[in-house]
């Protein structure tokens, strides 16, 4: 796949673009972008485009039982819309999709609240131990989600647990972090720890690009830090913060790693407990691909579609702020 | 169809056809094949190697596929695809589930000369309308392990039925109120099952085609309703077992019993060392005082896949594997599993009682005896839902403290439901 | 704006002396960063303690009282299966190097098509390709194996290696720092000079790049080195495991057989040493700025 084999470089401009003042040569060649894009989309095409495609044509079949009894064999026929019909009449399925919205609820906000904060208290020229805060903040990042949510796990049980070890020994009891309604909490804590740090350092590199300027004029008509964070550094920030939570929120919607690692330690979450979990149980448990794939086409659209509300609220809301 | 074939046509010319003789396992007709062979059981490796070493042309291949409830799937997808390996360690519960699917091979022409090294229990866990589809390997006849040393401090005997349990869960109640006599989480489906079968229910029965779920029958609903009385009493614990917290009150002395299989001991024995020798094992409480019946917890076969090139082969090592001496030989020594082959449980008898119990010195004897006690139980297609139902629904009751025998009834229609729904004729819908 | 994002640590220093003289905007904000930190680092220091703990001590002595088993933990873990453990980590390198070195050039060549061409189907290529971080993991997995299968490709390390090179995150990043690393006129003077494309794109873009690709490396890397799922799915001989499938085959064995508790917790801590000191290593090269750098506009 060498691109040394130099694409042509002398192209007429396409019709309709700006010509630039130089006539002898283009300065939009026709091929170059397509083969500088060519692995990129051929390897999209392969993996992630064609199984796809595939999942959604899964989503249309169901293995079905030919011949009786034991002798029969499941094989694979088409079941039209049979596996998107049992997706929306699940109950547990739609329970699985409430609890992702209690988690989602707690789990978003706090994560980008946090990473803000930490982000301007970062910023705060006084502040002290910053490089060391920094870096000890982002690495959780490199901590994988299953070791994360193990370790988390033996924070969380009562007997192992060095918060209730003190709550205890102050006359207070445990902790009930993985009761229903506190695991909720728990679980969304396992999320905020390794999500906070990545998101500090994109709001933390997003503040640091707002002129200095800015907030010289600020100080000069005596600001203190904490109005210049709400006037000038929130609302500089917004695209940063815009695009954390959006990754933030899609992250939440694909909620799985943590409570299926805390799953062995309560009975409180039930193999269904979140949607995508759902998805694992029937791809890989239950041995009932098409239900997974069908669940799987809902989630991602519905992904896509919160995505694109919270993108388009928070563009139009931009635009009527600026109209005003 | 068309989609996938161009996709394909895509990832080949990509790719290079170079690869694509890669991923086969045979060896051709020449006389010498390779097999490959997915388990999880430790130690496997050396058994394969003292195959490999006294049968040069037929090489077994060993990759440990990890167990537990995800790794069928990986052997089901590998089917599906046609990669499977030659030969594969199933557990009991998911082998009708693997023949529906077509995964394993028929192989019993190849195993008539085998059948009376097991009990006719053992056999019929593999064996489904006269087809045999796996030569069992290791079997777990219900027992329960409990604490010798702190039952005798607090003076409470050895309970013999499950009335006798009760008693004894109140005794080490009022002796040490930290204390439980055990835990019966709601994921410990197989102890639900294998209890009720030991009182005479039948979660699945096939006769002639046509399926019984008796996952909610008298039996079973009389089960649930003991054990809620126990939880409701507070007389046993229904957290999950085997995590940091349950260990914990292993190693404490506050988790007293373990009403599990033969196996249990060695999984006690890598999460509390320091307490061995202060264990013993027992037969399974019964029912009715007298009775002898137990059931199977646990346990799994070798089977020989459709995929297989050289099923015969393949055939021949999960025989001596588990049929011949010298193979059982190694399931229960290098293994530590109890193996089920008759000839390995007497062998069993010589051998040295768990590092867990070295003074109980009957142990293997004991052992022998259960299993020779045990009722055959007959698996359905749908085990792993209908596991994963019923302990969502039981955690559920226990949670909002509603009756567990509604778990068993919720579980019984689900899995009817989704046996009608994929095609099985059920009688009892 | 550019200028701005070159010299990040030269930024607001000049105000400083004013703001400060209040005692309690420097202890507030000092004291909460090092609460932030405490609380990221705990679970780590945990694992590392815990990794110290022979099989009795896990479960019986207080959570964060060092253990007396840290060398035989180690060396249990090295010894099991003769040595399989240092396999898995050795494969682990490679998959994510490889992987995340394929995926970077891969990623930061789409990103300089699509900033700086105007071209047929760039929105298009670009959109579909971010569409992909809206699909699960789980969801592709099974049907990649389906895929790979058919090609004869599935349980050999290409099929973990292939699919591990395309992230559309990564092209995401690499087209906002293009955009905003690159100015426009110094493609065109070397056009104008005569460089051909690829001249143009491998001498004279690539290092001005180099600190978005840091990046793209990284997340990369870290992204291949936790993945678990396709690895499982994909592999099926075990001495081409990357360390999350091993580990998970450590912890899953069927009833019967115990989890081997300990060695999976010290195995734990073994793979997140080299992630914690690539992260300490490339911070020093790394440019995050381009994530927030490139969406102001």
């Amino acid at each position: 796949m060498s691109l040394t084999s130099a694409p042509p470089t002398i192209a007429s401009p396409p019709p309709g673009s700006r010509r630039s003042g130089i006539r002898r040569r283009s300065t939009r060649p026709r091929f170059a972008p397509y083969l500088f894009s060519a692995p990129a989309v051929l390897l999209y095409i392969l993996f992630t485009l064609v199984p796809v495609v595939y999942t959604v044509w899964i989503s249309f079949r169901a293995y079905r039982l030919q011949g009786s009894g034991i002798g029969g064999r499941r094989v694979d026929v088409f079941a039209g819309f049979d596996n998107y019909a049992t997706v929306f009449s699940d109950s547990e399925m739609i329970a699985g999709f409430l609890r992702l919205l209690v988690y989602g609820l707690i789990a978003v906000p706090l994560t980008l609240g946090l990473a803000l904060l930490f982000a301007l208290l970062l910023d705060v020229p006084a502040a002290r131990a910053k490089r060391f805060s920094r870096t000890a903040i982002f690495i959780p990042y490199a901590v994988p989600g299953i070791i994360a949510a193990l370790m988390w796990g033996f924070m969380y049980l009562p007997s192992t647990s060095p918060f209730s070890y003190i709550t205890r020994a102050l006359g207070f009891g445990t902790i009930p972090f993985l009761e229903s309604p506190g695991l909720f909490g728990s679980l969304a804590n396992i999320a905020i720890w390794g999500g906070v740090g990545f998101n500090m350092i994109i709001i933390y590199t997003s503040l640091r690009s707002i002129p200095v300027e800015l907030y010289e004029s600020a100080r000069l008509d005596g600001a203190t830090e904490t109005q210049m964070a709400f006037l000038i550094k929130i609302p500089l920030t917004r695209p940063a913060l815009i695009l954390t939570g959006v990754f933030s929120l899609i992250g939440a919607l694909q909620l799985y790693a943590e409570p299926t690692t805390l799953k062995p330690l309560t009975s409180q979450i039930t193999q269904t407990w979140a949607p995508l979990m759902t998805i694992y149980r029937d791809a890989f448990i239950t041995d009932n691909l098409p239900a997974a794939a069908a669940s799987s086409t809902v989630l991602a659209l519905g992904t896509l579609a919160v995505s694109a509300v919270v993108l388009w609220l928070s563009s139009s809301r931009r635009k009527a702020g600026a109209r005003s | 169809m068309r989609f996938r074939t161009l996709g394909t046509l895509g990832v080949s010319v990509i790719l290079g056809t170079a690869l694509l003789s890669g991923c086969s396992s045979s060896g051709g007709d020449t006389g010498k094949v390779t097999l490959e062979f997915w388990s999880w059981a430790p130690n496997t490796q050396k058994v394969v190697d003292a195959w490999n070493k006294a049968n040069p042309d037929i090489t077994v291949k060993y990759t440990d596929a990890g167990g537990g409830d995800d790794s069928s799937s990986k052997l089901l997808t590998a089917s599906r695809a046609g990669n499977a390996p030659d030969l594969a360690l199933v557990e009991y519960t998911t082998l009708p589930a693997m023949i529906v699917a077509d995964v394993p091979a028929d192989i019993t022409s190849y195993t008539s000369d085998i059948k009376d090294a097991f009990t006719e229990g053992t056999w019929a866990q593999t064996t489904f309308d006269g087809a045999v589809y796996g030569i069992p390997q290791d079997v777990g006849p219900m027992s329960i392990t409990y604490r010798q040393d702190i039952f005798q401090k607090f003076g409470i005997a050895v309970p013999k039925t499950w009335d006798d349990f009760k008693t004894a869960a109140e005794a080490v109640r009022t002796a040490d109120p930290q204390a439980v006599i055990a835990s019966i989480p709601p994921a410990e489906f197989g102890t639900f099952a294998g209890i009720a079968a030991q009182a005479g229910s039948k979660w699945w029965d096939v006769k002639d085609g046509k399926w019984t779920v008796g996952i909610a029958d008298e039996k079973s609903l009389e089960v649930a309703d003991y054990f809620q009385g126990l939880a409701d009493a507070g007389l046993i614990s229904t957290d999950p077992l085997l995590t940091p917290e349950y260990d914990k009150a292993l190693n404490d002395g506050t988790m007293l019993s373990w009403p599990s299989a033969l196996w249990a001991p060695g999984v006690l024995q890598s999460v509390t060392p320091d307490t061995a020798g202060s264990w013993a094992m027992a037969p399974l409480p019964q029912w009715t005082a007298g009775d002898t019946a137990v059931s199977y917890q646990g346990g799994s076969a070798v089977i020989v896949t459709k995929n297989s090139k050289h099923a015969e082969a393949a055939a021949d090592f999960a025989k001596w594997y588990n049929a011949s001496e010298e193979g059982v030989k190694m399931v229960l020594g290098t293994q530590n599993l109890y193996p089920a082959a008759t000839a390995g449980q007497d062998l069993a008898k010589e051998q040295a009682p768990p590092a867990l119990m070295p003074q109980q010195t009957d142990f293997y004897t004991q052992a022998a005896e259960i299993s020779s006690n045990t009722t055959p139980v007959t698996w359905g297609p749908n085990v792993n839902l209908a596991k994963s139902v019923l302990t969502d629904a039981l955690s559920k009751a226990i949670t909002d403290k509603t009756p567990w025998r509604d778990a068993f009834i919720a579980t019984q229609k689900a899995v009817i439901d989704d046996m009608t729904k994929n095609g099985f004729t059920v009688t009892n819908k | 704006m550019k200028s701005t994002m070159k010299n990040l640590d030269v930024h607001p220093v000049a105000v400083t002396g004013r703001v400060d003289r209040r005692p309690h905007t420097r202890l507030l904000p000092t004291f909460l960063l090092i609460l932030g930190s405490v609380y990221c680092l705990i679970p780590v220091v945990w694992v590392f303690v815990a990794a110290s703990k022979s099989d009795g001590e896990l479960f019986s002595t207080f959570t964060f009282a060092p253990g007396t088993g840290l060398f035989s933990n180690l060396g249990d873990l090295f010894a099991y299966e003769n040595g399989q453990f240092a396999l898995w980590a050795a494969n682990s390198v490679l998959y994510a190097g490889v992987g995340a070195v394929l995926s970077t050039f891969v990623s930061t060549m789409a990103g300089y098509a699509l900033a700086k061409y105007e071209f047929r189907g760039r929105n298009l290529i670009f959109y579909s390709i971010l569409a992909g971080v809206l699909i699960p993991g789980i969801t592709l997995a099974i049907p990649q194996y389906l895929l790979m299968s058919q090609v004869g490709l599935a349980g050999n390390p290409l099929s973990v290696l292939l699919p591990s090179i395309i992230s559309p995150f990564g092209i995401y990043l690499s087209r906002v720092y293009c955009e905003s690393a690159m100015p426009k006129e110094t493609l065109e003077a070397a056009r104008i000079d005569g460089a051909s494309e690829w001249r143009t794109f491998s001498s004279i873009a690539l290092p001005l790049l180099v600190p978005g690709m840091v990046t793209v490396f990284l997340l990369q890397f870290v992204g291949i080195w936790n993945n678990f799922l396709l690895p499982f799915v994909m592999l099926s001989d075990q001495d081409n495991y990357p360390l999350t499938v091993g580990l998970f085959t450590l912890l899953s064995k069927g009833s019967g057989s115990p989890a081997l508790y300990t060695l999976a917790i010290t195995g734990a801590a073994v793979s997140i040493v080299p992630l914690i000191a690539l992260v300490l290593f490339l911070q020093r090269f790394w440019k995050l700025d381009l994530i927030s750098g490139g969406i102001k506009g």
